[in-house]
This record gives structure tokens, sequence and C-alpha cells, in this order.
């Protein structure tokens, strides 16, 4: 069966970290499963689950990491799952892409992330720009516990208004439909 | 997760270049709800599009608040009535259209399409019936739209019916006259009339379709417009050349295409019924920006219908199909640009500056879809002139392997450089001047048929 563990790295970007890390994760017989890694600003970080065998422990793997050179310490959180891979939850039906362009000021994804909160509607995925004074912010956003877009919309509206944000929402499959070669 | 530019790039598109899904049209066969008489007939047809489109409305809505997409117009189209009413006189056709017009408010929709029959190589004694029946149908009708094939390329022309349905222009128009004639701008007279058309005023639920089926126009030239007009802008206008806006269209196209094959096939899921085909044609609005004539003075022709207007639109039209063709399961109807004169505020002021002239029109429609449309004319030119100039019309489509089409109003006591305006989509322009008035009628007199063309040695 193994024991399932939940890895986070964060740490000055370099060629070669994935492979050190894991390499680690190899020497102790540990069999990836998702991973996702991502670089802002010369800076990586990687999330990373993985099954191993039961005489590993979170410090092991934590002991294993620390051994990997980087310009700056390797900031690692190791802990076991609770819930079990298989048992992820599905992907919602219903996701939508929010996107809010404006000038640059502080609080304004606070702002955002706090009306998803207020309104049942949980962030899948954040990415947010800065160029100029112009700030870009795409929200991938679960609205399987909205029951009326509509009125999102325009509470949506005000909010916008009131940030100075220009924003737009609509479903994700119209993205993937304009941008990718299949449609469903 | 999707890539943050191409979510900006449609935001863009979204944004500023109203995108839209122009019509869902759903197409409703008739042929099982012939009755015994007229009004079992009648009552069987209002019966079978209340069932059918009982919630097409409703669903249309649905779906474009979940997408965030318009769907402009909601429309249905039915088998050619003529075909439904085999063996009513003139009466029972109005009868029908009275029974059509009722079902179409029912339902809810904008316009029904379908008042039609195909007559390209004879005319029955019922196809005589209800041309006869035409101007009163649509005289007393709000949502009826009429439509007739008189000519294909493998059948040639129908001069006979040529000759009716130039006479029943002038007849819908004095019928209407309290409107300016309104009436014929109800009424379109077509050579290869497709049957999955979901553009009005042409729309048919051809004989050749299932049950029911859902067929979808995409969004209209505005959005290429803004498009091109970006590029211009980011990319400078000395460093572009016709083949980089050749492909901006194509692109545009193809993010148009999808959104409307996007909601077509949602809107046909939720209905259980039949997607059938997205049409690529770029239907114009009287609203400022929403114009084919736009996108040819955006290429680079001062007014429309100067030199080079025709080449411009042959580009558009092309680059059109080729961008929407692979975005879409299936491509048909119309799919082509229109250039309604009345519909499309751009062409409408070069009639009025006198850069614009028929004969331009003319040449044009054989590089895009659909045909003279949409041209208002003096209310005095005389029937024949109009069944000549469809004439005309009908021989480009007939040899080139084309639809084309004729919706020519002859505005009752005006004339040419006058003003007319119906409102709505359906605009305003000065009135177009006709030249050679009267010097056709020995032609149309002959009757009988032009014959069917040989397809070979094409020069």
């Amino acid at each position: 069966m193994g024991k399932e563990m939940v890895m986070s790295v964060m740490s000055k970007d370099r060629p070669g970290i994935v492979a050190d890390i894991t390499g680690a994760i190899y020497q102790l017989q540990g069999d990836l499963a998702d991973l996702n890694q991502s670089v802002l600003c010369d800076y990586f970080t990687m999330i990373l689950v993985a099954t191993f065998d039961d005489w590993v422990t979170p410090e092991d793997v934590a002991a294993a990491f620390s051994h990997i050179p980087s310009e700056t310490r390797l900031e690692v959180v190791v802990k076991e799952m609770t819930t079990p891979l298989g048992a992820k939850a599905k992907k919602p039906q219903d996701t939508y892409v929010l996107t809010a362009q404006g000038k640059n000021k502080s609080g304004l994804v606070h702002r955002i992330s706090l009306f998803c909160f207020q309104h049942g509607i949980n962030i899948l995925d954040l990415a947010t720009t800065l160029k100029g004074d112009q700030y870009t912010m795409i929200l991938q956003l679960d609205f399987s516990r909205v029951e009326s877009v509509d009125a999102i919309r325009s509470s949506l509206a005000s909010c916008a208004v009131e940030a100075g944000l220009t924003v737009v929402l609509q479903h994700e499959d119209i993205f993937k439909a304009v941008s990718e070669i299949t449609l469903f | 997760m999707l890539r943050s530019d191409h979510i900006l790039a449609t935001v863009e598109m979204i944004q500023k270049e109203n995108l839209d899904v122009r019509a869902v049209t759903m197409g409703i066969n008739l042929l099982d709800c012939r009755g015994g008489d007229v009004g079992e007939t009648c009552r069987r047809v209002e019966e079978k599009i209340g069932t059918a489109a009982a919630r097409f409305v409703e669903t249309c809505n649905k779906v474009s608040l979940k997408y965030g997409i318009p769907v402009v117009n909601k429309r249905i189209s039915v088998t050619p009535i003529a075909f439904v009413g085999a063996g009513f006189d003139r009466h029972g056709f109005v009868e029908l259209a009275l029974a059509l017009d009722r079902a179409a408010t029912g339902a809810g929709v904008d316009i029904l399409g379908g008042f039609s029959a195909q007559v390209e190589k004879g005319m029955t004694a019922t196809d005589r019936e209800y041309i006869a029946s035409i101007p009163e149908a649509l005289a007393r009708t709000t949502k009826l739209c009429a439509s007739i094939n008189i000519a294909s390329s493998h059948k040639g022309i129908n001069m006979d019916a040529l000759a009716l349905v130039g006479q029943t222009v002038k007849d819908l128009a004095e019928i209407t006259r309290e409107q300016h004639g309104f009436g014929a701008a109800k009424f379109v007279v077509f050579c290869n009339q497709p049957g999955d058309n979901p553009f009005m005023a042409g729309a048919i639920h051809g004989l050749e379709e299932a049950d029911l089926v859902l067929n979808v126009g995409v969004s209209g030239p505005g959005v290429i417009a803004r498009a091109l007009e970006r590029l211009i802008h980011a990319k400078g206008r000395e460093n572009l050349r016709l083949d980089d806006i050749a492909e901006e269209i194509k692109q545009t196209t193809f993010r148009v295409t999808r959104c409307g094959e996007l909601i077509g096939r949602k809107v046909s899921e939720e209905l259980g019924i039949e997607f059938g085909v997205v049409d690529l044609s770029l239907a114009p609005t009287p609203t400022v920006g929403d114009s084919v004539g736009e996108i040819l003075q955006i290429l680079g022709v001062d007014v429309v219908g100067a030199p080079g207007s025709t080449a411009i639109l042959a580009m558009l039209n092309d680059a059109v199909k080729k961008g929407g063709i692979f975005a879409s399961k299936a491509v048909g109807g119309l799919s082509g640009a229109f250039i309604p004169v009345m519909e499309d505020a751009v062409l409408a002021e070069a009639v009025g500056s006198g850069a614009l002239c028929l004969e331009k029109l003319e040449a044009m429609t054989c590089v895009c879809s659909v045909g003279l449309d949409m041209i208002p004319i003096p209310g005095a030119v005389d029937a024949d002139t109009i069944s000549a100039i469809i004439a005309d019309e009908m021989a480009l489509g007939m040899i080139n392997n084309k639809t084309t089409a004729v919706r020519l109003i002859p505005v009752p006591g005006k004339e040419a450089g006058e003003i007319v305006s119906f409102g709505g989509l359906f605009g305003a322009s000065p009135i177009m001047e006709v030249r050679n008035v009267g010097k056709s009628s020995r032609f149309i007199a002959w009757g009988g048929r032009i014959p069917a063309p040989i397809h070979s040695f094409k020069n």
C-alpha cells in the first residue's frame, strides 16, 4: 500500500533543481504521482505527491532534500496525506475564468478573492502579472456551488467599479473553444 | 490551465469586438402536418411548431447567459410551405401563413422563414396559387418571411416563375405602401437556395433535412473589423501586406466560428435535437461598427464601390471560409459575406453619395454571398425591369455554381436619392437609382426556361 506524502519545495531557481529533487525521491524508492512547478522572478517552487514504502518518514524525505545544493536554503515542507491519492476531487463541471485588469494598487487580489469567498466560489488557479502600472489577474473558478451566474455577474460588476478594475467573467469552455484544436 | 496570453486575447475579442452568435435557427419539418383540409393542416402546423419549439427561446437564453455570449436572433425555419399545402388555393395559403405567424408568436421567436416554394424547373398549379398568395400573406403577418427558388445550376432558370415574382415584388410593395413597401423586404428570390441557411429572410428547412435540426449563424462583421484595426494599430500599416491581413481574418473567423459551434452544440444538447451546421456568413446590421462595407474601407478603398472593392470582398469572403471551415464539424447555409444595402450603414452611405451603383453591387455579388440584398429602388420601376434584374443575378448563381438571391424593395411614391427607413435590423438607405428602366420587357415576355448550363469548359 505504502505511504502517500505531499511535498513542497521553494528555492532560488537554477538548472538541475528538478533532477536533484526527483533524484532524492528516487533514492528513497518513492513513486512520483502528481507534480506542479513554477518559476516566478527567478524563484522556483514545486509541489509534489509521491508514494513511499511504510518505513520512510516525512523527516527522511526532508533530510534527503536538505543535501540538495541551492544558492538560498531549500525551504521544504513534507506531510503525510490524509486523503488517498485516488480520492482526488473531480474537476468541477462549471469552471469559469475571471480576468481583472486595472491600475496597480495594494489589496486588489484580496478584494477579488474575498468576493469569491463571499459568493461560495472556490479559486482553482490564480495567476497575476504586473506590467508597468497595469495589474492583471486571471482566475480559474469553481462555480459548482453558484446558483445564479447572472447574480454573480451583477455583484461582480459593482465590485469591479469600486475597485477600479475591468473584469470579464466567461465560462472556461469559451476559452477552450477558441484556443484549442479539439472541441470537447 | 489555459495559457494567459490566449485568455487575454479571447477576453479582448469578447470585450472590445462585441462577439455574439448572430442567429440560432430551429428547422422544423412540417410534411407530416398535412390534414384533410386547410383548417386541420393549420391546427397541426401550429401544434407541431408549438411542441418542437416550446423550450427553444428559453434554452437559447439559458445557454447564452451561462457562456456570456449573446444569441441575437432566435428563429424558426420550416419545410417550404408549397409542399405542405399541395392542392390548396391562394386563400388556403394565406390561412397557412396566419397559422405560421401565430406559431412564431407563440414560440417567442423573432422571425419564421419557409413560406416558400421550389420552382427552378417547373411550376405546379399549387405553386402558382402559392405565388399569388404571397402579397396578402406577408401583408397580414408580422413574423413571416417568404422565399422562392426559381433557378439552379442543375436545372437552369424558370423564366415563367421569374416573370411572376417580378410582379409579386411590385404587388408586395404596393400592398404595404403605408410602410414604404416593407412587405418586399420579407421576400427573397433565389438561385441554388440552401436548405440549411439560418439567416432570414431566406431560411427554409429543406426537404433533405431531418425532422428537427438546429443551425447557427456566426457573429457579424464588427468582430473582423475590430480585429483588423487592432492588427494595423499594433504592427503599423507599412509593416503589413494583404496576406497578413487575410491570415488575421482567418484566425479571427476560426475563434468566432468556434463560439458559434459551442453555443449551437450546447443548445442542441439541452433540447435533444440534432445540431446541423454553422453558417459562416458575415451578416451586417445597421449598427455602426457592424458593417462589411467598413471592412472594405479598412482594407483600402475610401468608398465602397471604388475600383478594388470586388477584389477586397473576394479576399475577405475566402479568408472567412478558410478560417471557419476547420472550426466547425459541419459548415453549411450561405457561408459568405452579405452586402445588404439597407442593413449595412456604410453601404447605404455609399449609395447616398453615388459611389455605389447597382451594377457594381451585382459585380460584387459574384465573389460573395448572397446577392442583391435589401436594395430600395424607385417605386416607379416596372415589374419586367425588376424581373430582368433578378434574371441577371440568377444567371450569376447558375453559371458560377453558387447561391445568389435578390431582395429588391420598390418604394411606392419615392424616387432615387430619397431616404427610406424600416427601423431596427432592417435599417435605412437612400433609394438606389435603376438605370435603363423599361428596356427589358421583350426579354421577360419570352417565358419558358433558360436551360441548365454546361458543367465543363469553365471559362
